[in-house]
């Protein structure tokens, strides 16, 4: 059974130690498959469905929430995305203070370092989703290729996705 | 000096934000761009180099950058009731959309045709993250080559750090992310006087 508190506050704490829509994502997925809350299928199909869906990226975890837990985990996770963006109050009362010190901008580059680490962790838990075998690598890399020359929309990226997974695993 | 537009009532700026979630597909660029035109173009209601300095400070805010944004934005146009209607209309109406597509996908999620078709997006995801990373990375890199080959290596060092510590000992992430801020404060300190990089816009995603 799951615990809503704690399922919230998951969620919360995960949001706070972010930055970026995305990089909730290692610790929801650690804390999560822990409890035996979310299958690991469920991180694939929500992130999927966040790309797709409209609104910033970081929404995906509603889709999460809506998979774990129904209409209540959408709710709750929407909730926890939203409490640790009006810290950007405080932040803006007592940045200016303390911007200059050099610790300051030091600790801040080794959490934007942090950040990039865990977004390859991101990569590494959705490529190691059941299901992704050679002609999924080929896909993603494909996919980050397409990206990468900022040509192609995300939604037709996408959508050819889908398509060649049609054509392949149907 | 521009001629501004009148502050906006609550239910202009819930309209103005609920047009800009719902037509932001793709993630943070296109959102950035909607939020530029609607306050700074259209109504004139901020100036670039204040909408820089609001962005810069929701960088350094946890959370979704851009959810943060409309808590600045909000509060500069319409005080804690413009924060309240702002965050209402860019959240509720595409998390709604959200929400419903999950319901959909559940109701169909069975079909052998979605298993095929979800089994080629999902790697594909994988492959846009990867992007997303590689955007984040990038500034951190090309400050990296401007103070030396120690401070980049060290960078590097730290990044792949980051990512096997939690692949491979499943380390809370919460640890590494305040070692990683508190290794930063010992080895970056003394050498960065520049101002922190100011990311371009929309790297947000």
């Amino acid at each position: 059974m799951i615990n809503p508190l704690i399922y919230f506050l998951l969620f919360l704490k995960a949001s706070l130690f972010s930055t970026g829509g995305f990089s909730n994502l290692p610790s929801l997925h650690q804390d999560l498959i822990a409890n035996g809350w979310a299958k690991e299928v469920n991180f694939g199909q929500s992130i999927a469905i966040g790309q797709i869906s409209p609104g910033p990226n970081g929404l995906w975890v509603i889709s999460l929430g809506y998979l774990t837990y129904g209409y209540l985990g959408a709710f709750l996770a929407l909730i926890a995305i939203t409490i640790p963006a009006l810290l950007v109050l405080v932040v803006s009362a007592g940045y200016a203070r303390i911007e200059h010190r050099a610790w300051v901008r030091g600790a801040m580059h080794g959490v934007s370092l942090a950040v990039v680490g865990l977004l390859l962790t991101v990569v590494w838990t959705v490529l190691h989703q059941p299901g992704v075998d050679w002609a999924g690598l080929l896909i993603a890399a494909g996919a980050f290729g397409l990206a990468f020359s900022r040509k192609v929309n995300i939604l037709i990226i996408l959508g050819l996705a889908g398509l060649a997974g049609y054509l392949l695993y149907r | 000096m521009k001629l501004q537009d009148p502050r906006p009532g609550k239910w202009q700026l819930f309209r103005i934000w609920a047009s800009v979630g719902l037509q932001s597909f793709g993630g943070g660029a296109s959102t950035t761009f909607l939020i530029q035109r609607a306050f700074i173009e259209k109504h004139k209601w901020l100036s670039i180099e204040e909408f820089m300095r609001l962005w810069n400070l929701c960088i350094l805010t946890p959370g979704i950058n851009l959810v943060a944004l409309t808590v600045l934005i909000g509060k500069k146009l319409g005080g804690p009731w413009g924060i309240v209607v702002s965050l209402a209309g860019m959240l509720l109406p595409s998390a709604t959309i959200t929400c419903l597509l999950t319901v959909a996908f559940k109701q169909i999620e069975h079909l052998a045709a979605v298993q095929a078709v979800l089994r080629g997006v999902i790697p594909a995801t994988g492959g846009i993250m990867l992007l997303v990373g590689l955007n984040f990375a990038l500034p951190l890199i090309r400050k990296g080559y401007k103070e030396g080959v120690l401070y980049l290596l060290g960078s590097s060092v730290i990044i792949i750090a980051c990512a096997l510590v939690v692949i491979l000992l499943k380390l809370s992430v919460i640890i590494v992310v305040l070692s990683a801020a508190f290794l930063g404060a010992l080895f970056f300190s003394s050498r960065s006087d520049a101002p922190l990089p100011v990311k371009e816009q929309g790297e947000e995603q």
